[in-house]
């Protein structure tokens, strides 16, 4: 009988472990069965509110909405047909499906939703403001990481289809904030940020550099100030405020601003340097590039040009607001930004609701806080008659793009106001084609953000 | 008649009003565009219940269990299987009735462990010429199967229950070692682990790796029983050791496998869908579909796609009839395996012979349904007694027969002893017997 106890205990153990397999089985499909759900022909979407309520995205098709209502966010809320992959709602349709395991897919009065974190009515103001002109513009709340305004020109409206997809304009069907811009001007704020974290303040508000219109570096290169006549003898803050290119070449060559610390700073600000593997954030599943720019020899032009915001750098306007936030809060962390507030699931329960998040540490307090006086200041002298009403904190930027055929405008900066806590980038694209100018969308901007914060 | 009638009849009860529950689930949620085929799929389906009780009244066997878990395991693929067509499956109720039968041959053959060890060399043999005709099927037509008429048969599959009785009848002789040089060896040992390096050749040569792990189960239960026997406890040295060297042939193999074996190793389905991850990712999508309760008999789509009858058919029943009845069915055959667990076999040759199929089912059981649900690579073996397919249903049969001979033995010894009165005394009344 012993020995047939012996075969009893094989015969256990392998049906135990079966068991435990079929366990592990049905675990899997539970949890992860909407998103095979997701992956079918067969989805039941759900719709898409603004912070306030109102429609952004209508899965069931069912509404009626007036003309090109959706176009301020229709290519950043997307759709689920599939010619715009990077959208909230492709990257999501596993939360908007009205299905889960239990009642299945249903096809009538399911409550799935996701209310995002958006003011539908100020990204229409902001769209209107831009005319017939193209660009972007992002802000959001550094303290909260809420998401406010996330438009893009051209866009479409998703409810018209894609019959007539040919005479689409180029970059229609993509949200310009997730991917890289050549920043201009805008990426002094990264230098200075680096320089203050290497050199400490003391040291650089020592340094000054002379302008004469041109500067010819010490491999020969040539770097033009957009002033020809010159700034001048500057420091820090009157080379911020003039914008001035020599300044900042001559302050990457110094050597008191190590290289290859200065990389490291650039690194940790998020910069991919020299070619290296493209990276990109993650907002409730769309992906925005991050920063990327050469950094291989602080005495050659390449690499002074693009501390100084031109050749290759890029940047994504999301990621250029996102800095704001780690200079606004004087912290050195940026609020991960998100546009998902809470989703609702088919029976209509809040679930996965979202919380304030902060990256590492970029660099110090002390550094948050100067760069932040830099640009308040700046903001002061220079745009508290174009942008009124606010005490804002700004940096500007003109980007040569096509080979310097077209420039494009850009305004990155925040609101030094606890009750109104605002970050944001700006973009016009080519400039000169219109009267537009970002602090014009600025002052939309904060305007209708105000009118409704 | 039986000792114990109620539990006969409470059996037959529970049978029938299993399958009656699950035709009036078509009834009322099914797709049968004719009422008339309901009908007919449920007269068939309820007369061959009450024929095969009929019929398992002419054995004498000291327990039915099995049987009664047969019929019921079997009509419910009936059932499952017309409801993918939406029409009673003739094809497959024939190939059910087949089943049946073979479940009492291989009841009768394999009750008497004394005839098979005195027989043994013709089980060798047989596994021989299967083997061969595998290597002849193969190179002849660069097939698996062995069409006749509209049936298949694949007689690799054939290969199971005598690999199941060579590893058992080889129990007797684990005794007799023989010296060969320094070695004490055991020429049993030698010969199954030939037969099963000749298995993996001829399987590996025909392309069949779906089947390689049953008969690694089957071969490795049969061993570590053989190298345990007769000492009161597990050898624990030995069995580290066998697991050690079957870890190391897995990784052998798992690094030496042709490259469309490596390509389903790590294949993401949800990336290739449309590709090679096709059948899996509309597996999951359709249980997803179903989920508890299922879209209702004949409402799945997934009878459109390519298998869904056999190597997909756990996620097809998921979702016509729901993961929880899916289960049931899982839990009906895990039962039938588990049945020398509750009702002990009563010699040491029946137990390795149970061991070893309840290995090969719950292998291929898991084989199927873990490999159709991405959990392990897809290999693409069907579900004992649920998927369609004649040899799998023949063989499927056979081994529960095989099963139910270790519930109801033979012994030489006692049948000549059998008529003294005191030793009949002496033997155990089991639960349900035949009053003789």
């Amino acid at each position: 009988m012993k020995s047939i106890k012996r075969t009893q205990r094989v015969t256990s153990l392998i049906i135990l472990l079966f068991i435990i397999g079929m366990a592990i089985l049905v675990l899997k499909i539970i949890h992860e069965s909407s998103f095979y759900m997701m992956n079918s022909d067969q989805l039941q979407l759900g719709y898409v509110y603004d912070r306030k309520g109102d429609v952004l995205y209508d899965g069931t098709g069912k509404g009626s909405y007036p003309d090109n209502y959706f176009i301020d966010v229709g290519n950043i809320i997307g759709d689920e047909k599939g010619q715009m992959d990077n959208t909230l709602v492709a990257r999501n349709l596993e939360k908007l499906n009205n299905y889960n395991f239990s009642d299945g897919l249903l096809k009538d009065g399911g409550k799935a939703a996701i209310y995002t974190t958006l003011d539908h009515a100020a990204n229409r103001a902001v769209f209107d403001a831009y005319g017939y002109m193209k660009g972007c513009v992002s802000a959001y709340n550094y303290k909260t990481g809420e998401m406010l305004v996330c438009t893009s020109l051209p866009s479409l409206d998703v409810t018209k289809g894609y019959d007539n997809i040919q005479s689409f304009e180029s970059a229609t069907l993509l949200s310009k904030n997730l991917y890289g811009t050549v920043p201009g001007s805008t990426q002094k704020v990264s230098t200075v940020i680096s320089a203050l974290e290497i050199m400490g303040s003391g040291l650089l508000y020592s340094k000054s550099y002379t302008c004469t219109g041109k500067y010819l570096n010490q491999t020969g290169g040539e770097i033009d100030c957009h002033n020809a006549y010159g700034h001048g003898t500057q420091n820090i803050q009157e080379a911020f405020e003039n914008s001035c290119n020599p300044f900042f070449a001559q302050l990457i060559e110094d050597t008191d601003l190590p290289f290859e610390r200065l990389k490291k700073q650039y690194e940790k600000l998020g910069y991919v340097l020299n070619g290296d593997k493209p990276k990109y954030l993650d907002i409730d599943g769309i992906q925005c590039a991050t920063a990327s720019t050469t950094l291989e020899n602080p005495l050659e032009f390449k690499t002074q040009w693009g501390c100084i915001g031109q050749g290759d750098t890029l940047v994504s306007p999301i990621q250029l607001m996102m800095w704001e936030s780690a200079i606004a809060n004087e912290t050195g962390r940026m609020t991960m930004p998100y546009f998902i507030d809470h989703v609702t699931n088919t029976r209509g329960t809040v679930k996965e609701k979202a919380k304030t998040k902060y990256s590492d540490k970029l660099f110090s307090e002390n550094t948050a806080s100067g760069v932040k006086q830099i640009m308040l200041t700046n903001g002061a002298d220079r745009y508290s008659y174009l942008i009124s009403g606010y005490n804002i904190g700004v940096k500007s930027g003109t980007a040569q793009v096509q080979e310097g055929a077209k420039e494009n405008s850009l305004l990155v900066g925040f609101v030094d106001d606890p009750s109104f806590p605002i970050a944001f980038c700006i973009l016009i694209e080519d400039k000169d084609s219109g009267w537009l100018t970002t602090e014009n969308i600025a002052q939309v901007l904060l305007d209708n953000l105000k009118n409704n914060f | 008649m039986y000792a114990n009638p109620v539990a006969y009849i409470f059996s037959c009860i529970f049978v029938i009003f299993a399958h009656s529950a699950m035709l009036v689930n078509i009834w009322f949620n099914g797709n049968f565009s004719e009422t008339r085929d309901i009908a007919v799929l449920g007269a068939a389906v309820i007369i061959l219940d009450i024929a095969f009780f009929v019929v398992i009244l002419f054995f004498k066997q000291m327990s039915y269990v099995l049987d009664f878990l047969l019929i019921l395991i079997l009509n419910m693929s009936v059932i499952f299987q017309s409801c993918f067509i939406c029409k009673f499956n003739i094809k497959h109720y024939i190939t059910c009735i087949i089943c049946l039968a073979a479940s009492k041959c291989g009841y009768i053959l394999c009750k008497n462990h004394k005839i098979l060890q005195s027989n043994k060399k013709y089980i060798y043999g047989g596994i021989g010429l299967l083997l061969l005709l595998v290597l002849i099927v193969y190179f002849a037509k660069h097939d698996m199967w062995i069409r006749i008429g509209s049936f298949t048969l694949q007689p690799s599959e054939f290969i199971k229950p005598l690999f199941v009785l060579a590893c058992a009848t080889s129990i007797a002789d684990q005794q007799k070692k023989h010296k060969i040089l320094i070695f004490n060896v055991v020429y049993e040992n030698i010969a199954l682990f030939c037969i099963m390096a000749a298995i993996c050749l001829v399987q590996v040569k025909s392309h069949d790796y779906g089947s390689l792990p049953t008969f690694i189960s089957i071969y490795c239960v049969g061993f570590i029983l053989r190298i345990c026997y007769p000492k009161a406890k597990f050898s624990k040295k030995k069995l580290v050791a066998v697991i050690a060297i079957i870890v190391v042939f897995l990784l052998i193999g798992l690094k030496y496998a042709p490259e469309y074996v490596q390509h389903r190793l790590h294949v993401d389905i949800w990336s290739d869908k449309t590709g090679d991850g096709y059948q899996q990712s509309q597996a999951l999508i359709a249980i997803a579909n179903g989920g508890w309760f299922g879209v209702g008999p004949g409402r799945g789509y997934l009878s459109n796609i390519f298998a869904y009858d056999n190597d997909i058919v756990f996620a097809t029943v998921s979702e016509e009839w729901g993961l929880l009845f899916a289960l049931m069915m899982v839990l009906t055959i895990l039962i039938i395996t588990a049945v020398p667990l509750i009702n002990p076999t009563r010699s040491y040759y029946h137990a390795t012979m149970s061991s070893c199929i309840c290995a090969a089912f719950i292998v291929q059981m898991a084989l199927n349904i873990f490999g159709s649900c991405n959990l392990i690579p897809f290999t693409g073996v069907t579900i004992p007694f649920i998927s369609s397919g004649g040899s799998s249903l023949l063989v499927s049969g056979f081994m529960t027969g095989m099963l139910t001979a270790g519930q109801s033995p033979v012994f030489n010894e006692h049948r000549s002893k059998s008529k003294s009165k005191s030793k009949k005394q002496e033997e155990a009344v089991p639960a349900w017997r035949w009053k003789e």
